[in-house]
């Protein structure tokens, strides 16, 4: 055979150059492509970060008295300029309404996970936590408000409020305990069934156990999403304290939380013997002592989860 | 079947009372009723778990009754509203409060289509910012960019709207009533409105879109990225003609559900629109810059201080809003059903 390399063609040579072409403005393509796409993932991130910060700095840079917000010790007390108050009850109504959300919640996902067969049943009950958690949050509000202020006699109160966020939060609540069980290895369960136990003994011993990382992230994020609601507490739980004072554990009373707080002093009207300014600094120090609330969560989220994982599989 | 009990058992079954002898020991008798006691735990707590499931059921059933049973009184009572006059008119003024005459008036128009505007162009802008976040997330990112970038989107989907809206009457107000001076002849109050109320929302569902677009993706199988890849496309071919078309049931589901999002959003959005009961006369540019009105924020700001058929009105508003959520969750599901990939 001859080794003699062919002389390359005027028409090949065109056809090289067009390939050659086509091929830079593919890859000048692609380059501006994945630019832009970095570029929008920094631009949000951004965004993000700067709400974050911008949020933490308001709460040092507004002023009330003569020092910050945030480093004035009224702010933190229970006069009409602290906000003592309003932590407390965002915490009692937390709790409240977790009190009501675990077991309810944590129960329904029980019956999904480890009882239901696929059926029509179990189609009606996902459809219902779908629709549920593409109702408005205002809606949902009202409807607390018909149900359980004005028919349980629950009035404008505590208890009314913690009802309605449990309406809320039921569905967010179910589909993160489901994920925490789902996880657990089917193993585990054949196992636990096959030495004779029975299938709630089952769970009480084995699932249960076995998921808990899932329950509590599932814990701590619905927190999140209670203690940020405003909305459907609105109309439920009150806008203001009463004057008796709220430092009670009494279920009954009305009373406001961080976020109603925040829009009430920022919208409807500011409290006697407050100036306006003093309302917007107050504002700006709760929506700070807010974000920072949620911030040690998601990230309390995170790291309680992985810590109860570690010891759990270690053990 | 009837239910176990405690207490003395029935007589045992020939066979095993023949290996007991003439009949069975203590141990043996503690047993089977140890058994029947778990079973009898077992069947109250599948009871009680399928209540708690079934709970799911009657509070949706119960919102859509009594939001829906308040909201019809509306058409049914004296002094009530028509349904043309409330879809169609103009004037929302339920209490009577600012017309001469004092009879109210139940034009809802103009509070559903600020709804409606604001979620089209939120959604418009929020959803090329959220896939290109979720191609970001699935694609193209290198591993550190993700560990920081993850927990910042998960705590934005979960973002307070009071903070949001908090921020937006603080800084982004301010800012934009400089900004559009031009457009609005220096109105102090140009920054209120349409315009400040779509940024808001903006903010507030690119992480709802984005998050459910990163699971669309990430569903989507290696094999499709490999095929392309082998094929010979560039990175950005492999994700704009296999990726993409591949997760697009999926990608539209997500953005129906920041529709749903955005259209509910009560607290961040009432806080930049500014409040006004007047429909723009006419529908231009400066339209967007100016105090304006949704449902949300007339509910929120409205229903406490209402009574009787103008409080109905509210009522009507707020059946508006779930039926809207309602058929939006129903197309999410139908999108979710042609999914390829799950």
């Amino acid at each position: 055979m001859s080794t003699q390399v062919e002389p390359i063609t005027a028409g090949e040579r065109a056809s090289n150059a067009a390939m050659s072409r086509l091929l830079r403005r593919l890859h000048t393509g692609n380059n501006i492509a994945v630019g832009v796409i970095w570029a929008v993932a920094m631009l949000v991130a951004l965004i993000f970060v700067a709400i974050i910060v911008d949020l933490v700095i308001q709460g040092f840079t507004a002023r009330l008295g003569n020092t910050a917000v945030l480093l004035n010790p009224d702010f933190w007390g229970g006069t009409e300029f602290g906000i003592a108050s309003e932590v407390f009850n965002t915490f009692y109504i937390l709790i409240l309404t977790e009190i009501f959300l675990v077991p309810i919640a944590l129960g329904a996902a029980i019956y999904l996970v480890e009882y239901a067969n696929q059926g029509p049943l179990v189609a009606v009950i996902r459809f219902a936590a779908e629709t549920l958690a593409g109702v408005p949050t205002i809606v949902l509000g009202l409807f607390g408000f018909i149900l359980f202020s004005a028919q349980f006699q629950l009035h404008i109160s505590r208890l009314a409020g913690a009802l309605t966020l449990l309406c809320l939060n039921f569905p967010i609540a179910l589909r993160l305990f489901e994920q925490g069980l789902t996880a657990v290895p089917r193993d585990l369960r054949e196992g636990s069934l096959a030495m004779g136990a029975s299938k709630w003994r089952m769970i009480r011993t084995v699932v249960l156990p076995s998921a808990l990382p899932g329950i509590v992230t599932g814990i701590i994020l619905s927190a999140g999403r209670i203690i940020g609601e405003t909305a459907a507490i609105v109309f439920t739980m009150g806008e203001t304290n009463p004057f008796s004072g709220v430092f009670t554990l009494n279920p009954l009373i009305a009373s406001d939380t961080l976020t109603v707080h925040i829009w009430y002093l920022k919208t409807q009207d500011i409290p006697p013997g407050v100036t306006a300014a003093e309302a917007s600094a107050i504002a700006a120090g709760s929506a700070a002592v807010l974000v920072v609330i949620l911030l040690v969560i998601n990230i309390g989220a995170r790291s309680i989860g992985r810590a109860i994982e570690r010891r759990i599989t270690a053990a | 079947m009837d239910m176990p009990r405690r207490g003395p058992l029935p007589p045992l079954p020939n066979a095993l009372a023949n290996v007991a002898g003439k009949g069975i020991d203590v141990q043996t008798q503690l047993e089977l009723q140890n058994v029947r006691r778990g079973h009898l735990y077992d069947r109250i707590a599948r009871t009680v778990f399928l209540l708690c499931a079934i709970l799911l059921v009657i509070v949706i059933a119960g919102i859509f009754f009594f939001v829906g049973q308040n909201a019809l009184h509306l058409f049914f009572e004296p002094g009530g509203a028509t349904f043309p006059g409330f879809f169609g008119g103009t004037t929302w003024d339920p209490t009577g409060v600012t017309s001469d005459s004092g009879i109210p008036q139940y034009g809802a128009s103009g509070l559903i289509i600020g709804s409606i505007v604001i979620t089209f162009f939120s959604v418009l802008i929020a959803t090329p910012l959220a896939i290109g976040v979720a191609l970001f997330f699935v694609e193209v990112s290198p591993g550190w960019a993700i560990r920081f970038f993850q927990p910042l989107l998960e705590i934005f989907v979960g973002v307070p709207s009071v903070v949001i809206g908090f921020l937006g009457l603080v800084v982004l107000v301010p800012f934009m009533t400089k900004l559009v001076a031009p457009i609005t002849g220096n109105s102090p109050v140009g920054g209120f409105g349409w315009a400040a109320a779509i940024i808001v929302l903006v903010v507030m569902i690119v992480p709802t879109i984005a998050s459910i677009s990163i699971d669309a993706l990430r569903a989507v199988p290696m094999s499709v990225r490999e095929a392309s890849l082998a094929l010979g496309s560039t990175r950005w071919q492999m994700m704009s003609r296999a990726v993409l078309p591949a997760a697009l049931p999926a990608l539209a589901t997500a953005v129906v559900f920041g529709m749903a999002r955005a259209i509910g959003e009560t607290l961040a959005v009432a806080m930049v629109l500014g409040g006004s009961d007047i429909l723009p006369s006419h529908f231009g540019l400066d339209t967007f810059f100016q105090p304006n009105t949704n449902i949300t924020q007339a509910i929120l700001n409205e229903f406490p201080e209402t009574y009787g058929v103008s409080r109905d009105a509210y009522w009507m508003l707020a059946f508006v809003l779930l039926v809207i959520s309602f058929l939006f969750i129903c197309i999410s599901r139908y999108f979710a059903s042609r999914r390829v990939y799950r």
